[in-house]
């Protein structure tokens, strides 16, 4: 890899996001900015709308990589196009300004983007849900679970900022707190899920 | 019995490959027997998995805010470079309600096109709807032939009539002094003692006909005889206050005139007296109708009925309307087709006798002075229906 501004066919992309070069993600994250900023313009958006479409296309385009399930049959662009224009019109359509018709200015090709948009999504659910029910868990389960399942902080040091005794300890609540989490988990999850 | 926690804490142990072979092997045999077990080693994955999942996503996040931030940063620094590059250029900053204004145009422009589309078809479909009702409204005439009696201050006339038909409807109708008249054209004398010519059409579905001299006196007339075909009426003052005009200073022309004889007339297409003048051009009226002359004075409407004379003060004929389409062509009937008329009645030995002028003191004079002496003889008409 070159200094500065490196430059990656697509196939160098995916290996090096899959492999967890942020260098390489930030790289692809400028390269198609215009493109998307465009077309939310085009379409009645504005300059943040368009940056929060991009972000969230490029999450469901991140995510897929790091899983090792995405199935790319076209270029980047034009998957990623793809995720967002699905985005932005699930977007206009909340906002009831959607008119049936989109302006578009690239090739709009069918690419299986509109399926993983979909997965993403029932993701979010789950992450929203997940989200809430930390919220309802309470401290200090709350910070415990956090601290070592979103923060990735180890035992010990968990142990030594909440004051317990040992990490034995430290584990036994957390797993308490776990199963408490789950029964608020399931329940919110399930509810929504009956919807 | 263990506690779910202790479970949990086993499952930890299972899924990391932390537990002895023997404890594995106890575990795995008792999933297999066992679905609750298996159903909270189910719950037990999705929970950690989505854990560390929604962890991700929190951190996935927070890297594309940070290289949004830096595209945003740099972005910023390369227009404060060009700035700093060009001091004396304007900075355009677009204030928070021009940008309020900008963000609503993107977004409305479709709509407000749609809107303003329609806002200018509706008003030319009103116009053109307005223009053809009223065309509509007009009395049917010839093609491009146009008679010309005024219609008196018509509209505001008309939003008075009903006015007063609303409001007033029991009281007495308002005395004719106040009342300006619906249509008003031009008449001049016939007799010294009371006889008129003016248009037919002037009077045409007349209440009553009143006759306005130049120095405003007001007489009530009568029509005494209308011959439509040849577009002229004989008026009759019947005011007792009226006691003759005087002597008539022009003659009848019997005969034709020549083409070509310069020509004027009096009239009153407004509040005045006015004279215009021009030449016979043809012996023949619209469409060929000998019972006119064509002439080529601009008349208006107002100068219908108004006698039309040639240089020597004989009259020759009387206004009665002009062609649209053609520039400057008028028509008048011929004098030859009044005196017939008038002839035809005398000797149906009416109650008053038609003496007719028999020498013209025009004869010789200027154009000025003969207007001077026929001024006193052309009369408004003014029409009540």
């Amino acid at each position: 890899m070159g200094k500065g501004q490196p430059s990656y066919t697509d196939e160098e992309f995916v290996a090096a996001i899959q492999g967890g070069d942020d260098r390489a993600l930030a790289q692809l994250y400028r390269l198609h900015l215009p493109m998307i900023s465009h077309l939310v313009l085009q379409n009645s958006g504005t300059e943040d709308e368009a940056k929060d479409v991009y972000q969230e296309g490029v999450m469901v385009f991140y995510e897929k990589v790091r899983e090792g399930s995405l199935e790319l049959s076209c270029q980047i662009k034009t998957y990623l196009y793809a995720v967002c224009r699905r985005l932005w019109l699930k977007r206009l359509a909340e906002k009831n300004r959607f008119n049936g018709r989109l302006e578009d200015h690239e090739p709009y090709l069918e690419t299986g983007a509109e399926a993983d948009v979909d997965q993403a999504e029932e993701r979010d659910q789950r992450f929203a849900t997940m989200a809430e029910a930390l919220n309802h868990l309470g401290e200090p389960c709350r910070s415990l679970l956090e601290g070592f399942y979103l923060q990735e902080k180890s035992m010990q040091q968990l142990t030594a900022e909440f004051g317990y005794t040992n990490a034995d300890n430290a584990k036994n609540q957390k797993y308490k707190c776990l199963v408490r989490l789950k029964k608020l988990f399931f329940t919110h999850y399930k509810e929504e899920e009956s919807f | 019995m263990k506690t779910e926690a202790d479970y949990y804490a086993l499952f930890d142990a299972y899924q990391s490959g932390q537990l002895p072979p023997e404890e594995q092997d106890a575990l795995e045999r008792r999933l297999a027997a066992e679905p609750d077990l298996a159903q909270q080693l189910a719950d037990f994955n999705e929970l950690t998995d989505t854990l560390y999942g929604y962890g991700q996503r929190l951190t996935t996040r927070r890297k594309l805010r940070a290289m949004q931030a830096a595209l945003d940063a740099e972005k910023a620094a390369t227009e404060a470079i060009i700035e700093t590059g060009h001091p004396t250029m304007p900075i355009m900053r677009i204030s928070r309600t021009e940008q309020h204004l900008r963000e609503f145009w993107s977004s409305h422009r479709a709509t407000i096109a749609v809107a303003a589309s329609v806002a200018i078809l509706a008003v030319f479909a009103t116009l053109l709807g307005l223009e053809m009702w009223r065309t509509a409204q007009q009395k049917p005439s010839l093609y491009g032939y146009t008679v010309l009696r005024r219609e008196v201050e018509r509209i505001k006339r008309n939003q008075r009539a009903m006015n007063k038909a609303l409001t007033l409807m029991d009281e007495p109708r308002p005395n004719e002094e106040a009342n300006p008249g619906k249509f008003s054209g031009t008449g001049f004398a016939l007799t010294t003692d009371g006889y008129l010519v003016t248009s037919y059409h002037v009077i045409q579905g007349a209440d009553s006909v009143l006759i306005e001299s130049r120095d405003r006196q007001r007489f009530r007339a009568e029509p005494v005889f209308s011959d439509v075909a040849h577009d002229l009426a004989i008026l009759r003052i019947t005011d007792p206050k009226f006691n003759g005009f005087g002597r008539l200073p022009y003659s009848f022309k019997r005969g034709l005139a020549e083409l070509g004889e310069r020509v004027y007339t009096l009239g009153y297409p407004r509040e005045d007296l006015v004279f215009n003048d021009g030449s016979l051009s043809a012996r023949s009226g619209f469409e060929g109708d000998t019972g006119f002359y064509q002439i080529s004075i601009p008349v208006n409407p107002g100068n219908s009925g108004g006698p039309l004379l040639d240089d020597r003060g004989n009259l020759i004929g009387i206004i009665s309307g002009r062609q649209m389409d053609v520039q400057s062509a008028a028509f008048a009937t011929k004098s030859s087709y009044l005196m017939r008329l008038v002839d035809s009645l005398a000797t149906a030995k009416p109650a008053q006798p038609y003496n007719l002028p028999r020498f013209n003191q025009l004869t010789g004079n200027t154009r000025p002075q003969q207007l001077r002496k026929l001024q006193d003889f052309v009369f408004v008409v003014k029409v009540y229906e």
